[in-house]
């Protein structure tokens, strides 16, 4: 768990963890050493010469002063650890959530990462502050007694040591039993949740078959898996908690009675007897809180364990000696990429010179919008290569391609800000002349001035106070201040209704001029103009040539061509 | 309810059986330091007597346990039943504006955190103040000065609880809850917008608020953190066993060494003083959980309370299927109306184009007729019955609908495609296929028909449009609602489109919003709205003749395909 931990805050905060674990240690050895001296007061008190108590009860009132001072060092110790602990947390995921590919950014992640890098770090941290302590308190302070109980007396001490390796033996195989468990409840929680979503949002068609009147058979599997799950957690994790307490118990009723019988036999003192039964029914309690802070445990413990599998994905690797392209023509030489074992782009090779315009085309799946992700390294290629300007686009750094590049996709995503922070984000140091400029091509001015607070108008959050066109209108607008000689433009207008999209083509227009373009697309009106088609299926090119040559040729465009022309039919 | 009475009961027996030994301790202590002669029968007996109490406090404490979380898993199956249930019911108009992710996280997460309500907090937390209540009793009937002395450590403990209350506390805590807002909202957009951020190089602005939202909220928490920490740490100290031993010693020598206590008389209270301080402990403890629980319990109730559209009590049923929209006013909000005023009549077997511009209201407008919102005047009627009058199902079984975001269940295709109609035969399901031509890609899944969607096969957006489409067709609704996606993914998903308002037209009422050239030039009446207002209406051509507002926008239309390409009708621009 400690080296889980380790692992995932690297190797800076070592020290300061160890510290503090070595602290909160050493807290607990103090607590069971001070109890130590108990047996001398009790001694006294019991016998004779109550009076005799006296400078005992001033060394347990040291030790107790010793044991405060440690205590509240390590407790506040822990609660400083924590706070850096949070905040080298947060800024290494964030450092590294930056550095992960994009390709790596699925629907599914983005829920997960925002989760996890919200509550979940706060929660995993917490560990320390109020975990740690307790558990290792419900360790090391038992043990310690045992120690000065064996020092006391033999026999009743080595009775107490019993218990040592039998709760040691239920800790661990409770953790693992359990740890399978979890990760089953997990799933089913997770599972549940997706049903949950799915009812939701098929409502409309659900009430049209009248299928929300009886209960939903899909969800309410889930649901009932749900419960079923966690009754199995709850039912497996019954024997751990009942050995534990029966381990203990036996041991504290077999202390009972040996001490009941040295004491009756006169070999032991009362007083040392009382005492050590004590001491005894001293170290029962932490010992029974063991399974409920071993559970909470193993909570903290599976969000660590997301953070550290996050945290251990590979970025994909940066060239050592990044080489600047000095063209910007695009080439894929054989280039395959897998997903699985799917290869989603099969062998695709081909060129597109500089300032030219090439349009991809296909059915949807076909590995369209792949094949520009390629090109902007969302992922890197399985085999062959995919280059700008004839250098291979992982000699080249990051930063110097996406320089290079300017990218347009049909759904956009806006910072919640204000319109012009939106489109300065192209280029940060872009005059307001520019800005406005860029603005003006982009057709964005006719929503600005519709805008209340135009220029400050706020997008909200993702631009959802704008309509999907104005959006579009505003990432042209951004990738046109850009200004990058490589333009990918991802079905940018087969979302928008027919005057968003005329508006929307004229930025796009302006925005090809005099650049290497790669456009995906399925409006083929819009296609048309390219300098070049490629019919992708099935992750490989199947036909490739100019417009009025594929529809001479008669082939898979020609037909997609004729389809999108058929009027629509009357009956 | 009987299971949650003997969860605390158990509870409560297992929990007082768990002073048993430590009695027996106290006994075997005043047998054995009392003067005279040993009894060893009376020894023996304690001994028992303590071991009997630890068995019993071993089976009720796990038997308490075990049926508290028995019932908690029912209590939740039983909350989220009754929570799908009501989501069922609720306008669908409340569900679109509502984000299905944060509603997932009421029927899943808010249902678990109430966990802790019910399977430990009853037994807990009675046994955390039982137990000490009857120990406090007998500590007070072998000695009440050394009894007062015991609860020193509590009573200042609980001293410090009012500076975890002060004001700058209190602020604290609120910012600590701001801040966590703040780096969930930084966290969110920073895993969204990542694509931008990468896209646009440089040192990523979502990066640095990611940063900036963090370090601010470490801040606070750091400023909490110190604020509160001495104080927690200081409660802590005061109620830790060897600060609670120490108080009762010194007390108990100074009363021993004075002759005013028994020296067995202190036993009891180093056993079970230190129980006194559990409420103390289980209050700080459970404290947070609770919170969060009743945050849950708060938000659980929320949804619970949403009322659903109301049913009639006498539900009428329909006549014919012409659809009235009369004097419709509606608006989401108080205050700003969507639609001001529409007077519409749809008659069967006619197709009514909707069209204008974004914001016009047309999708409020069509989401009236099945009935995902009520209008807030006038009304909506079908077949002569006003619609709130109508059954929810026979209204959906009147009314289809295929609107643009496309929903496809984790379940077979067959399935997905009978969605509507639950019986449907075989047959029929593949009639609707063929028709959305669907039914070819269906044959070539690992599993035909029954392949699972999502597991067995992944659909492509156009493929799952296709699936909607053979849904509604299966659906055979006498009228149909259809907003013309504008975002049809592939030009054979659009063909199918055309190809199945071609099919389901006939004696249909159809009313669709219309998007493109063509579907608008075949209606038979077109409806131009504006501004939540019908400002023209009437047949294609005959609007085309009057050169009104519709005829602006037809040009506008018209230049916006043309101005890219050459539209169908062929006027070529270069």
């Amino acid at each position: 768990m400690i080296r889980m931990l380790l692992r995932v805050l690297g190797h800076e905060y070592a020290r300061p963890v160890r510290r503090t674990v070595a602290l909160m240690t050493t807290t607990a050895v103090a607590e069971g050493l001070s109890y130590a001296l108990l047996v001398p007061v009790l001694r006294a008190l019991f016998g004779s010469t109550p009076a005799g108590a006296r400078p005992w009860l001033v060394a347990f009132g040291t030790a107790v002063a010793v044991y405060a001072a440690l205590r509240y060092r390590s407790d506040l110790s822990g609660f400083r650890v924590a706070t850096a602990l949070l905040r080298g947390m947060y800024h290494r995921l964030g450092d590294h959530l930056a550095r992960l590919p994009l390709g790596w950014y699925g629907a599914a992640r983005v829920g997960e990462v925002s989760v996890l890098a919200g509550r979940g770090v706060l929660e995993s941290m917490s560990v320390i502050v109020h975990l740690l302590a307790p558990f290792l308190s419900a360790c090391v302070t038992p043990l310690t007694i045992v120690a000065v109980m064996l020092a006391y007396n033999g026999p009743l001490g080595l009775a107490a040591l019993v218990a040592a390796p039998v709760v040691a033996a239920v800790q661990v195989w409770t953790g693992r039993s359990m740890a399978a468990d979890d990760e089953e409840r997990h799933e089913r929680d997770h599972e549940a949740a997706g049903r949950v979503i799915e009812y939701l949002q098929a409502q409309p068609v659900l009430r049209a078959g009248g299928r929300t009147d009886e209960r939903f058979r899909l969800l309410d599997d889930a649901l009932r898996e749900v419960q079923r799950a966690s009754r199995r957690t709850v039912l497996s994790a019954l024997p751990g908690t009942l050995g534990l307490t029966l381990a203990v118990q036996a041991v504290f009723t077999a202390l009972l009675v040996l001490g009941s019988y040295l004491a009756l036999g006169g070999t032991v003192g009362v007083a040392e007897v009382l005492t050590i039964l004590v001491l005894a029914a001293r170290c029962a309690d932490p010992l029974l809180s063991l399974s409920s802070i071993g559970g909470k445990l193993r909570g903290a413990r599976s969000v660590l364990a997301r953070l550290d599998a996050v945290l251990r994905t590979e970025p994909l690797p940066e060239a050592p000696e990044p080489v600047q392209p000095v063209r910007h023509d695009l080439e894929f030489a054989s280039a395959v990429f897998r997903h699985g074992d799917r290869a989603v782009i099969d062998g695709v090779s081909l060129s597109v010179p500089e300032g030219q315009r090439l349009a991809v085309v296909g059915p949807s799946g076909a590995g369209k919008s792949t094949l520009l992700q390629l090109l902007a390294r969302f992922h890197d290629v399985d085999g062959g290569a995919v280059r700008l300007g004839g250098v291979d686009v992982r000699e080249i750094g990051t930063e110097t391609l996406m320089a290079r590049i300017a990218m347009v996709f049909q759904d956009v995503y806006l910072f919640d800000g204000t319109i012009e922070e939106n489109v300065r984000l192209g280029r940060p140091g872009a005059t307001d002349a520019e800005v406005r400029a860029a603005a003006a091509a982009a057709r964005l001015d006719e929503v600005i001035e519709r805008l209340p607070g135009g220029w400050a108008a706020n997008v909200g959050e993702g631009g959802a106070l704008l309509s999907g066109g104005e959006r579009q209108r505003v990432s042209i607008a951004r990738a046109l201040l850009k200004d990058a000689p490589v333009v990918l433009l991802d079905e940018v207008t087969s979302a928008l209704d027919p005057v968003n999209e005329a508006a929307v083509h004229q930025g796009i227009e302006r925005l090809m001029a005099g650049r290497t373009v790669v456009m995906v697309a399925h409006r083929l009106r819009t296609v048309r103009r390219a300098d070049r088609i490629v019919f992708l299926d099935g992750g490989r090119i199947v036909e490739e040539g100019g417009h009025d040559e594929l529809l001479r040729r008669g082939g898979r465009y020609a037909e997609f061509w004729n389809l999108s022309l058929t009027p629509a039919a009357r009956p | 309810m009987w299971s949650f009475a003997a969860v605390v009961l158990l509870q409560v027996i297992g929990a007082l059986a768990g002073l048993a030994p430590l009695l027996a301790v106290v006994e075997l202590g005043r047998v054995l330091l009392s003067p005279g002669p040993v009894d060893h029968g009376r020894v023996w007996t304690v001994v028992v007597a303590g071991a009997a109490g630890l068995l019993v406090r071993l089976l009720f404490t796990a038997a308490s346990s075990g049926i508290g979380h028995l019932v908690d898993g029912q209590v939740q199956l039983a909350l989220r039943r009754r929570l799908a249930a009501r989501l069922g019911r609720v306008p669908i108009g409340w569900l679109s504006r509502r984000r299905t992710g944060e509603l997932a996280k009421v029927v899943g997460d808010d249902v678990s955190a109430v966990h802790p309500f019910i399977a430990h907090a009853p037994g807990e937390l009675v046994a955390a103040f039982v137990v000490p209540l009857v120990s406090l009793v007998y500590l007070f009937t072998v000695d009440w000065r050394l009894t007062l002395i015991t609860l020193a450590p509590v009573v200042l403990a609980v001293a410090l609880v009012p500076l975890m209350m002060t004001p700058a506390r209190l602020r604290e805590q609120k910012e600590f809850d701001a801040g966590m807002g703040r780096i969930s909202n930084a966290a969110v957009e920073f895993a969204q917008g990542i694509a931008v951020v990468k896209a646009f190089g440089g040192a990523g602005r979502a990066h640095r608020r990611f940063r900036t939202a963090a370090d601010e909220f470490t801040d606070t928490f750091l400023r909490w953190v110190r604020g509160m920490a001495p104080i927690a740490a200081g409660m802590q100290l005061a109620l830790s066993p060897p600060f609670v031993l120490l108080v009762v010693l010194v007390g108990g020598a100074a009363l021993i060494t004075n002759g005013a206590m028994e020296p067995a008389g202190l036993l009891p209270f180093l056993l079970l003083g230190l129980g006194l301080t559990a409420p103390v402990a289980a209050l700080g403890h459970g404290f947070d959980d609770l919170q969060a629980a009743r945050r849950a319990v708060g938000r659980i109730g929320d949804v619970l309370a949403v009322q659903p559209l109301p049913e009639p009590a006498h539900p009428v049923a329909p006549q014919g299927h012409r659809v009235e929209l009369r004097g419709v006013r509606f608006g989401y909000e108080g205050g700003h109306e969507v639609l001001r005023g529409i007077d519409l009549v749809l008659e069967p077997g006619t197709v009514t184009a909707v069209v204008g511009p974004s914001g016009s209201g047309k999708s409020t407008l069509v989401q009236l007729l099945p009935r995902f919102f009520d209008p807030t005047h006038g009304s909506v009627v079908l077949g002569g019955a006003d619609l709130r009058e109508i059954g929810g199902r026979e209204l959906y079984r009147t009314v289809s609908f295929v609107f643009q975001d496309v929903r496809l269940l984790r379940a077979s295709v067959a399935d997905n495609i009978a969605l509507a109609v639950p019986h449907a035969g075989h047959d029929d399901v593949v009639r609707a296929a063929r028709l959305a031509d669907i039914h070819d890609r269906i044959l070539e899944l690992p599993r035909g028909y029954a392949s699972v969607i999502g597991e067995d096969a992944g659909l492509s957006g156009g493929e799952a449009q296709r699936i909607a489409i053979a849904r509604a067709l299966l659906a055979d609704a006498p009228v149909l609602v259809l907003d013309e996606a504008t975002a049809f993914a592939d030009p054979q998903t659009e063909q199918a489109v055309r190809r199945a308002l071609a099919a389901l037209a006939g004696d249909r009422t159809v009313l669709v919003i219309a998007h493109r050239l063509e579907t608008i030039a075949d209606a038979d009446t077109v409806v131009m709205l504006e501004n939540g207002a019908v400002v023209e209406r009437g047949a294609p051509a005959e609007l085309l003749a009057r050169d009104g507002r519709f005829a602006a926008f037809w040009q506008a239309h018209r230049s916006a395909v043309a101005g890219e390409s050459d539209a169908p009708r062929g006027d070529e621009p270069r």
